[in-house]
């Protein structure tokens, strides 16, 4: 029999520092976001969950991480479906397009999407048809449209990769048009795929900052997104707000991220 | 009759280089060749999946080059199954008939009907995935088949299974055949499938067709080297095996061949030409095939020679030219020629 590492007497060296660093890091990162949520004594958080303030921000929020994760889901589809399965002149550049926001921070997002819809010659044609992105709850939406988008892309493309074309083929010569056979075979199976695509756009567009706080400012009751309310709270020393704040957020994160690893099946994002 | 002509595409590493066949109503038509040979996007052309470069593509007199995959009536079965795992066997079965809004009683009809014709009625509700690899197969062929198809495409639909599945469905594709009178374009590389199948054969390689012809005239007289090479048993004879005692006997009309097989009935025999010995006297050995006959051919073929001796039936031997030489044979002068029961192989027809 061949000898058992796991079954030595003495754990080597190497095993007892690799899983140190690893227990030492988890417990590290549990305590800080933990410490986090039990800071503030729990009647004063209950009141600060309930402020005006927050709750306009968690409506805020809801509303516009909704809609932008619906035009997301939208735009995904067919441009995920279209980099999986068609070929054309400069695929790969248009790929490494998708990708350009990912890698981009997105106070610098924001700034480019401030120029474009502001000075810029398209901005003023917006202003003139009186359609204000520029420090506007519009301006939310679209912030986190740009910024989410490759994520969605990323995750339905993948999810469509996965699906033999074949499937397809053989819907079609069954009686499908290539919509019938998009919409009855493929759909179906990158179901799980796409919700996971969702859920992820869903919760990064809850989590927002830099290209929102470009675009739409940051102006109490008004474009005072979670994120926002954290910023300004903070600005101002309300601890007590800015930490309701924060814990919402990590909510929504933790039970973001239970869901997607349900759906996604291990299929990687980032 | 379905009819290709001059059809040109090429899609990444595999191409079709003007490829003409035609396939007359109600013939089993099986496509041989090497993987690569662009043999799947032929059939997948001829569905519509993919428009040709160049070429035409004809139905029954109807050019159906641009027409829409599910408006052509065409089938399509592929190795590895693509039974939709989102649907259960009934849901999947019924797919085609769904598309066309019929109602939903007749398609229950037609699907048990049809599930029942491959025995899988029992298999109904369950999902894909549950199922053997025989039954997915089943089931996939049911798919295409409900429809009533005028053509049935099936791209290798026995290569993924295991050896006693495989020959149970190629005797129940023998039968569908049969009895639903649908004309069938296979893709193999099983010569089985040929031998058990085929009306006609084509023989695919880097996307041309190299050679068209019944088994026979394709194992005998093989058009190129390639064929020749792919399929290496020169000797294709039909005949009827009897089973006495273990032993079979396999009457070819001029001889009768002695072997050892388990298949009975119609049957169709290959002896490799390597396995053909030949001799200017008889000699008694172990090997109980044994029969003079007349050299009618000698062909040098670099260090060897090919052989075809008249025995009744002409028996091609492949032998080195020193050994033609030291038995200084001839055409036209007497010859022997022996092999062993295990030299002939037997397939069912």
């Amino acid at each position: 029999m061949p000898p058992n590492r796991d079954a030595l007497p003495h754990p080597s060296a190497f095993k007892v520092l690799f899983l140190t660093i690893l227990f030492g890091l988890v417990a590290y990162m549990v305590v800080v976001i933990v410490g986090l949520v039990v800071y503030p004594p729990l009647p004063a958080l209950i009141e600060s969950l309930t402020a005006p303030e927050i709750l306009f921000a968690i409506k805020l929020s809801l509303i516009t991480s909704a809609i932008s994760t619906t035009l997301c889901v939208i735009g995904a589809i067919p441009v995920a479906y279209s980099l999986a399965r068609f070929s054309f002149p400069g695929r790969g550049f248009i790929n490494s397009i998708f990708n350009i926001p990912l890698a981009l921070p997105p106070l610098v997002a924001g700034v480019a999407l401030l120029i474009f819809y502001g000075p810029s010659k398209f901005g003023q044609m917006l202003s003139a048809a009186g359609l204000d992105v520029i420090y506007t709850p519009l301006g939310i939406i679209i912030a986190q449209f740009f910024v989410n988008l490759p994520y969605m892309v990323r995750v339905t493309r993948s999810a469509f990769e996965t699906i033999n074309p074949r499937y397809e083929h053989v819907a079609r010569t069954l009686g499908c048009t290539e919509w019938g056979a998009f919409h009855q075979v493929t759909l179906p199976l990158a179901r799980s795929g796409i919700i996971a695509g969702l859920i992820i756009t869903w919760s990064k567009s809850i989590g927002e900052f830099g290209a929102v706080l470009m675009l739409a400012g940051a102006t109490q009751m008004k474009t005072e997104t979670l994120p926002i309310a954290l910023f300004l709270n903070m600005s101002t020393g309300d601890l007590d707000l800015a930490i309701a704040a924060s814990i919402i957020l990590i909510a929504i994160s933790v039970t973001s991220l239970v869901v997607f690893e349900r759906f996604s099946g291990g299929r990687g994002v980032f | 009759m379905l009819s290709v002509r001059a059809l040109s595409l090429s899609l990444g590493e595999f191409s079709l280089d003007s490829v003409d066949l035609a396939v007359v109503d109600g013939e089993y038509f099986i496509i041989l060749g090497p993987t690569g040979a662009g043999k799947t996007i032929l059939l997948e052309t001829i569905a519509g999946i993919y428009t040709p470069e160049a070429g035409t593509i004809s139905l029954d007199g109807r050019d159906i080059t641009n027409t829409e995959p599910k408006d052509r009536g065409i089938g399509m079965v592929y190795q590895d199954y693509m039974l939709f795992p989102h649907l259960t066997i009934e849901e999947n079965i019924g797919f085609g008939l769904r598309q066309q809004k019929a109602d939903p009683a007749r398609i229950r009809d037609l699907v048990s009907e049809t599930a029942d014709m491959l025995g899988i009625g029992h298999l109904l509700g369950r999902t894909p995935g549950t199922l053997s690899g025989g039954e997915q197969q089943r089931a996939a062929i049911a798919r295409a088949l409900v429809l009533r198809p005028r053509i049935l495409l099936l791209d290798e639909p026995l290569s993924a299974l295991d050896a006693t599945t495989r020959d149970r469905l190629r005797r129940e594709l023998k039968s569908i055949h049969r009895t639903t009178g649908t004309t069938v374009i296979h893709i193999t590389h099983h010569f089985e499938d040929i031998f058990a199948l085929a009306d006609r054969v084509a023989v695919m390689q880097n996307g041309k067709i190299v050679q068209t012809g019944t088994p026979d005239e394709v194992f005998r007289r093989p058009a190129t080297e390639f064929v020749a090479a792919f399929t290496g048993m020169e000797n294709v004879f039909y005949g009827v095996s009897r089973i006495r005692s273990g032993e079979a006997t396999i009457d070819l009309g001029a001889i009768t061949l002695r072997t050892v097989t388990t298949v009975e009935g119609d049957v169709c025999v290959g002896i490799r030409p390597e396995e053909v010995i030949v001799s200017r006297e008889a000699f008694e050995s172990s090997a109980i095939n044994a029969f003079s006959g007349t050299v009618v051919e000698i062909q040098q073929n670099g260090i060897f020679s090919r052989l075809v001796v008249d025995a009744g039936l002409p028996l091609v031997a492949v032998l080195t030219r020193q050994s033609v030489a030291r038995l200084d044979l001839a055409e036209g002068e007497r010859a022997h020629i022996t092999f062993k029961a295990s030299a002939v192989h037997v397939f069912p027809r």
